[in-house]
This record gives C-alpha cells, structure tokens and sequence, in this order.
C-alpha cells in the first residue's frame, strides 16, 4: 500500500464511502422511518465500541504494539486523562493533563 | 432573511469554543502524515476526500504496516459508521432540502455539528432556522479543521520524537470515550471492545479492531436480554 496511485485510489474510495454513510439516512428521509428507529439502538452502541477498541491497546502497550511491553507511564497518565474528562466537557484539557503528566513521569524517572 | 444570516453566524460563534479540541487534533493529523513520509498535497487531499480525524489517523497506522487495500477501507468505514448516527438524527431537517444543499451538508456533518445541533435549545427553533444554524456549525468547522491539518503539515516532521507527540490521539479518544459513556450498558460495551482489542491485537492488520467493535456492539445487544433472563430466574 505504499504506491502513489493506489493511495489515492484508497482516499477516494474512504471518501466516497464516508460521503454515503453521511448521506444515508439523510437520503432515505420519509421513506425508511422504520428502519431508521429500529437501527438506532444499535448505532448508538457504535461510539463507545469504537473508541475503546482504538484507545485502550494503544494506552497499555508501548510502540511497537508487537513486543507487548505494557507501559506503566502511560497507564498513569490516562488515569489522569479520564479524571479530567469527568469534569471538562472539551478533548483539549485530558489530553493536555495527560500529556503533561507523561512528560513529569518520565522526567522524574530519567 | 435576516434571521437565518443570523442563526448561521450563532452556529459559527458557538462552534469557537470547540476549536481547542478540533485544532490541535487537526495539527496531529497534519503533523503524522507528513512525518509519514506522505507528500503535504497528498496530506491535504486525504483529509479533503475523508473529512474524518479520527478515521484518517487508523489510516494512517494500517497504511504503515502494508495493509491490504480492503482492509484499510474496511477499518475507516466501520470508524465512520457513526456519522450514520448523524445522519438519522438529521435526516427530517436535511432530507427535504434540494440536492446540493443535502449533499453539501451531508459531506461536512461531524461529531461537532451533532453535538451543537442536537442540543435540546435548539428544538425550539424552527427548521429554517435550525438549517441555517446547522450549517454555520458546519461549515466553520470545516474551514478550521482544513486550516489546522495545513498547519500540522507546515510544522511537519519539526516536533522531536521524544515528545511521544503520538500518544495525544489514544488520550483524544480516552476522552471522547469518557463523554460518550452516558450509562451502564455503554460502560459494558466499551470493557467488552477494550478488551477483545487488547486480546486480539496480534491479529493481522488491525483485523482484532473489528472483531472487538462487533464484539462490543454485540454485548451491548444481548446483555440486557440476558441479565433480565438471569434476574428473572433468581425469582
């Protein structure tokens, strides 16, 4: 997947697919009522399944994810991430809390 | 026609505050494709075509390790499913609207515009209103996140690797998820998919990403069932 023409033919097929899943409800307006209550419940369990599955290997594991190398730092650090989260609304402040506690952890222990 | 240039001008001012979140995401999406390797046009034209961070970041990842082509397609859509959240919440406002208005508006939905344009205040307006104020959402969003990603690619591979810069994405999801956790049954979903993401990671090409997703979403589907069956039984 590294050649050039084929990236892009990868970018427009993800556009195009995005572009659709976007539309598609959208576009089935007054004729899919039906579908659209009965898919909902199962939509609405989407975010949490797929952000879990993103974030968590990569907060436990350090890179490269094959040598398995569970990364106490990290873990700290978005304990202190969620703790944020809890009281800000915004991605912003987790991320920089975490972050900021990343970086003291490892400066302390260097 | 006064009043909706105004509903769209309080869609752009109330996205502002979002923008400390969007854009620094924005700069990390810039910043890893150009330290990639990628060319900026090649940056820029990705994130044009996906309009979708969290999408082209996993991309990004799959694109690294070689993977298949439908593979890479395959992880992106199931990451995208959620825009069709968006688009059922959306459809009666946007459904009967001519094409290149629905089409252009469907193109730029995110989880921004969801968030703003879903909020119980905004129920009371009335649907042209809430139109014009969806796009002002919309379409400043947009214009902020290309900006951003612009910027990310101009700074470039210049930010040092010792600031571990990429560990901000899974912390920008880690809160996301926070936020999107609003009951018990979605606790249990994210543990489900957490945990079959760790388990099975050392599947080929990020495949244990998309069997942990339908494992979470399938828990979420059955459990309910199953504890009232299990609570009844104990009767």
């Amino acid at each position: 997947m590294s050649d050039n023409l084929q990236l892009w033919l990868l970018f427009f097929a993800v556009g195009l697919g995005t572009f659709l899943i976007r539309l598609s409800f959208i576009q089935l307006h007054g004729s899919a009522e039906a579908l659209i209550a009965r898919s909902k419940h199962i939509l609405m369990l989407l975010p949490p399944a797929i952000l879990a599955a993103l974030c968590i290997p990569a907060i436990i594991f350090t890179r490269p994810l094959t040598a398995y190398q569970v990364d106490y730092f990290q873990l700290l650090a978005a304990l202190v991430a969620i703790l944020i989260a809890k009281f800000s609304r915004s991605v912003f402040w987790p991320v920089m809390g975490g972050m900021l506690c990343l970086w003291l952890l490892r400066f302390i222990s260097s | 026609m006064k009043d909706y240039r105004k509903q769209f001008w309080l869609g752009a001012r109330d996205l502002l505050p979002l923008i400390s979140g969007a854009a620094p995401f924005g700069m990390i999406v810039g910043a890893t494709g150009i330290s990639l390797g990628m060319s900026p046009e090649m940056v820029m034209g990705m994130t044009a075509l996906f309009f979708a961070g969290s999408a082209q970041l996993a991309a990004y990842t799959l694109i690294q390790d070689n993977a298949p082509f439908i593979i890479i397609l395959a992880t992106a859509m199931v990451i995208n499913l959620r825009f069709s959240i968006y688009s059922a919440t959306f459809a009666p406002l946007l459904g009967p609207l001519p094409k290149r208005y629905r089409f252009t508006l469907a193109y730029m939905l995110s989880d921004q515009t969801y968030g703003l344009c879903s909020m119980p205040a905004q129920m009371q307006k009335t649907t042209a209103e809430r139109v014009w104020y969806l796009a002002g959402v919309a379409l400043t969003l947009y214009v902020v996140w290309m900006i951003s990603v612009g910027l990310g690619v101009a700074l470039g591979a210049g930010i040092p690797p010792s600031w571990s810069l990429e560990f901000t994405i899974p912390l920008a999801f880690l809160a996301m998820l926070v936020t999107t956790i609003t009951s018990r049954l979605l606790f249990m979903v994210a543990i489900i998919s957490g945990s079959c993401a760790v388990l099975f990671q050392l599947l080929p090409f990020n495949t244990g990403f998309i069997v942990a997703v339908t494992a979470g979403v399938g828990g979420g589907v059955l459990l309910p069932g199953l504890l009232k069956m299990r609570g009844a039984s104990h009767e």
